[in-house]
């Protein structure tokens, strides 16, 4: 196996791939990219809250790669803040058959930013906080969690995780509590996978405050901090 | 009182009051408080509260104690402690608000066993949610003015810098709140905050943490440092938190550990 890959171009295997947040912004670019590196007859399975972006996107997909990587691309339409869309995601990926499957790769990438325009003295009512931390913290890490559990470590399956992380987990930014609180707890939440789990590939990727994204455009629009807001629009 | 050994007329919150890290707390800040000051202890046990309530009447006058029984894992719960506040006489120097009850969460089980989203959820809740919630209430009761100094302090842990096997939730809330508390300090230059990670302290947490830690290796750490006399006591853990406090010049929002002073 080994051998095989160093002389091959670089490639991800005859993969399980789950993108989360996958109907646009960088969760749709990454399904993109990562469709030509799979091998033929892997998975790729896109999950969001809205069936016709995923939908479209699988077309599109198909479209581009689909035939000649005989890729099977798979839509889930969930929602992770819930815990009904985390069981239906782990079903349906415990649902696919990749024969000789040896990556399982999830990437953990859907968020919101929470609202961006309000400080931190706001965040009165422990309802709205929860239902923030439900979707950016605690969806991934029972989706993670049970992804784990379907497909448990045994030889010959690689497994991966990575987790869509961000400065924010590192430095704290005005009128970005929820959002920093949510990327913090996220870094540490899988540093603790990585220590349990020798065998899983453990990746807390930042992709850089410039992405062309809805999130960007928000963040622009309506951070609280002018200081902020400021900088992200010079970014453009 | 002097600036320097006491805080003067002081409105003192204590969260998780009713034993431990802080019922030791509150014993140890009350002769540090003038005549008029109030101390609002919460914890879920009115009757634990109730034992520390009278212990404290024990020592100085003019120390109004009030308890009040929350949970603060529930929305009520916060509520309740922001109401209890509500009527607090304005005109103090000192506003403390330690935010420091918490939970283990389930440390026998692996990261992979949280495939339960309303089970973190609810842990979430009480580590992390209502630290803020509390906090954002409180400030918005006592709003900045000139000759108020406020002060925050988020017991914290190293294992908000650190992961430990076992502990993913615990790890993870102490993360989450180190980052609010910084980010709450970036926003309110005028406030003081402070995230304090009291060492490793001989209470009920550190026992259920070295029965029930699935982790081997970190459950005989913790077994050797019992057995070997090398946890702390409250008392000595507070003693220099005071101090810090008292000398109140440390950088707002900075994580400073008990082995750090």
């Amino acid at each position: 196996m080994e051998d095989e890959i160093s002389r091959e171009p670089r490639h991800l295997g005859r993969a399980l791939c789950i993108i989360t947040g996958a109907s646009k912004g960088f969760g749709r670019t990454l399904a993109f990219q990562l469709s030509c590196l799979l091998k033929p007859r892997s998975v790729l399975m896109l999950v969001a809250r809205t069936t016709e972006q995923l939908n479209q996107l699988k077309e599109d997909i198909i479209t581009l790669y689909g035939g000649q990587n005989q890729l099977d691309v798979c839509c889930v339409q969930a929602d992770l803040e819930k815990k009904e869309g985390v069981e239906k995601t782990v079903q349906a990926a415990k649902e696919t058959s990749v024969s000789e499957m040896d990556h399982l790769l999830l990437i953990n990438n859907a968020a919101s930013l929470g609202d961006v325009s309000r400080f931190a003295l706001t965040f009165t009512d422990p309802v709205e906080v929860n239902r923030y931390l439900s979707l950016n913290i605690s969806g991934a890490l029972s989706l993670t969690a049970g992804v784990l559990q379907a497909f448990p470590r045994h030889l010959g399956l690689r497994r991966s995780v990575v987790n869509i992380s961000s400065l924010c987990a590192l430095k704290p930014f005005p009128s970005w509590v929820l959002y920093c609180i949510g990327k913090a707890a996220r870094d540490m939440m899988f540093r603790v996978l990585a220590e349990e789990e020798p065998d899983v590939r453990v990746l807390s990727y930042a992709p850089g405050e410039s992405l062309d994204t809805d999130m960007q455009l928000q963040a622009r629009r309506s951070s609280g901090d002018l200081q902020l807001r400021r900088s992200f629009s010079s970014m453009f | 009182m002097s600036a320097v050994s006491g805080f003067g007329k002081a409105l003192v919150v204590i969260t998780g009051a009713s034993k431990g890290f802080g019922r030791v707390l509150a014993l140890s800040i009350a002769p540090r408080l003038a005549a008029g000051s109030a101390l609002i202890l919460a914890a879920r046990s009115d009757d634990k509260l109730q034992e520390l309530k009278a212990d404290l009447s024990r020592g100085e006058s003019g120390l109004t104690a009030r308890c009040v029984a929350a949970d603060l894992g529930c929305q009520a719960g916060v509520e309740r402690v922001i109401t209890e506040i509500r009527d607090i006489d304005p005109d103090i120097d000192h506003l403390l608000l330690f935010n420091n009850a918490a939970s283990l969460g389930d440390v026998s089980r692996y990261c992979h066993d949280f495939t339960d989203v309303d089970e973190v959820n609810s842990y979430l809740s009480l580590n992390v949610s209502s630290a803020l919630c509390l906090t954002a209430g409180v400030l918005r009761m006592f709003p900045q003015r000139t000759g108020l100094t406020r002060v925050i302090v988020n017991v914290s842990s190293l294992c908000a810098l650190q992961p430990f096997p076992s502990w993913v939730l615990y790890c993870s809330g102490k993360a989450a709140r180190d980052m609010m508390f910084r980010v709450l300090a970036e926003e309110e230059p005028d406030l003081r905050v402070l995230n304090y990670a009291p060492g490793p302290l001989d209470t009920d947490m550190q026992l259920q943490a070295r029965s029930s830690s699935a982790d081997v290796a970190l459950r005989n750490s913790f077994s050797v440092m019992h057995a070997q006399g090398q946890l702390l006591t409250c008392d000595q853990s507070i003693n220099k938190l005071i101090k810090v406090l008292l000398e109140d010049k440390y950088p707002s929002g900075a994580h400073l550990d008990f082995y750090d002073l």
